[in-house]
């Protein structure tokens, strides 16, 4: 009884401190259009059958659109490496007489929101200098926690360290509302790059498992997987402008949703996103059959991790661990 | 006992040269390696290891050369920490990890070269022997 009455005062003094950044949030995007320093904001919205989705502002008056709540889940840096979303329109136009129909970047500036769990996949962007970090004006919100439909709080936010879930103010332009006090929660008082140890039991789980019981498991989620490629498209990370799954010549893997071929899918998909993975859970989320992608990408990061030394979306100066090497890297494996 | 097919990718400047001189020297192997040739082992993308499995390779072996003798300084560091993690993702998967092999093998190494290819046929066949029948490889 008492536990839930302390979880209700909780929940009413997240709404409070969700809508007073929600005004706070307006008011920002509002001056930075208004003077003209940012083109376009991405933020969140609100859908007509109320639905938190996200919302691509360019003019003052859509500011008051913007939404910031406990719904606001999308990772909003999945647009900044997409040319139709970011490209200036003013760049555009004046291209358009060259018979050049995509928006370039042009001079002015792009702001995103973000959450701090989202602004490491956006470190992960720069360090692979895949976004012009100076024109972009990143708009931060420290975080109560984001929910699943039913009001769930996320698994990914269970886990979250103080310097996640209140921003790096280093990493960003604008912090929107004052640092959140969240109670509890597995990683509390420690930071991002220290929760290690606590970090990977969900896989240890599945690592403890035979190999043949680990072989049915995943078969039995990959029988489900109906490629069709939600979570790569989710993926802040997957920018490839031709993926290895779209081509025919060599075609690495058949586009049959089979077992064979859907292992061998999410296989390459993590393994791509080796060392880069910032868990942000998208795909996950984004799953419509409920494969635990998160697992999968969370092995390549604990393997990383203790092989490498490597933690992602920390450094945006930070090269990534497969595209380097260390000369006493591990190598019993090897004869 | 149906023989395997083993697919070995092997840098042309030590293990190639390696398997060579095992042939040369006329040292007895298993037979059920098929060779392929690659400019270093830094050249090998997981994707070719992966596909071997998916177009049905009982087992894959990747070598290289030795730590410091890469032909390209440092090709084959790069291929270690690929195939370190293609093992662990492999095994993850519940694919047995004795089906892929590493190995650094020399030009003048032989005799190492056909104990490797002896000890991964041995490897190969223990993993095939613990998959329940029915099972499909990959």
């Amino acid at each position: 009884m008492k536990q839930s009455a302390l979880n209700k005062a909780e929940a009413n003094a997240r709404e409070v401190t969700s809508e007073r950044q929600k005004a706070a949030l307006q008011k920002t995007v509002t001056d930075l259009l208004a003077k003209k320093a940012v083109y376009l904001v991405i933020g969140y919205g609100c859908s007509a059958r109320g639905d938190v989705v996200p919302l691509f502002v360019r003019r003052v008056e859509e500011a008051k659109q913007l939404e910031w709540n406990q719904h606001c889940t999308y990772n909003l840096v999945r647009y900044l490496t997409d040319p139709d979303v970011v490209g200036d329109p003013e760049a555009r136009s004046k291209d358009a007489g060259k018979g050049s129909g995509t928006a370039k970047p042009g001079a002015g500036k792009v702001a995103v929101v973000v959450k701090g769990c989202d602004l490491k996949s956006l470190v992960v962007l720069q360090s692979e200098n895949q976004v012009q970090r100076e024109r972009l004006a990143v708009i931060a919100l420290p975080c109560s926690g984001v929910t699943d439909q039913t009001g769930r709080l996320l698994a990914k936010c269970e886990s979250c360290p103080p310097d996640v879930y209140n921003p790096r103010e280093e990493l960003c332009d604008l912090m929107v509302g004052e640092p959140v006090q969240r109670s509890g929660g597995r990683n509390a008082g420690k930071t991002d790059s220290d929760n290690r140890d606590s970090g990977y039991g969900d896989v240890e789980e599945i690592d403890a498992l035979s190999p043949a019981e680990r072989r049915a498991l995943w078969d039995g989620y990959f029988a489900r997987c109906l490629r069709c490629y939600a979570c790569r498209n989710v993926c802040p990370l997957c920018y490839c402008k031709e993926c290895v799954f779209d081509q025919h010549d060599p075609r690495w893997v058949s586009p049959a949703a089979a077992v064979a071929s859907n292992r061998s899918f999410h296989l390459i998909r993590a393994y791509h996103l080796a060392g880069r993975c910032v868990d942000c859970g998208e795909c996950e989320r984004a799953c419509p059959v409920g494969i635990p992608l998160r697992r999968i990408n969370r092995k390549a990061a604990m393997v990383v991790e203790e092989s490498f030394h490597f933690r992602a979306g920390l450094d945006p100066e930070a090269k990534s661990p497969l595209v380097d090497f260390a000369n006493e890297d591990p190598q019993e494996f090897i004869e | 006992m149906k023989k395997l097919k083993i697919v070995g990718f092997l840098c042309n400047w030590c293990s190639y040269a390696g398997a060579d001189l095992a042939g040369v020297s006329r040292i007895q192997y298993p037979d059920e390696i098929r060779i392929i040739r690659v400019p270093c082992s830094g050249r090998i993308n997981p994707l070719l290891v992966l596909k071997c499995f998916q177009e049905g390779a009982d087992g894959v072996l990747v070598s290289g050369c030795h730590p410091g003798d890469c032909h390209y300084q440092e090709g084959n560091l790069y291929a270690r920490r690929r195939m370190l993690l293609l093992r662990a993702m492999l095994s993850y998967f519940g694919i047995d990890e004795r089906r892929f092999h590493m190995s650094w093998v020399s030009a003048s190494e032989g005799k190492k070269w056909a104990d490797t290819v002896r000890s991964l046929v041995e490897d190969v066949r223990a993993a095939q022997a613990e998959v329940k029948t029915g099972v499909p490889a990959w």
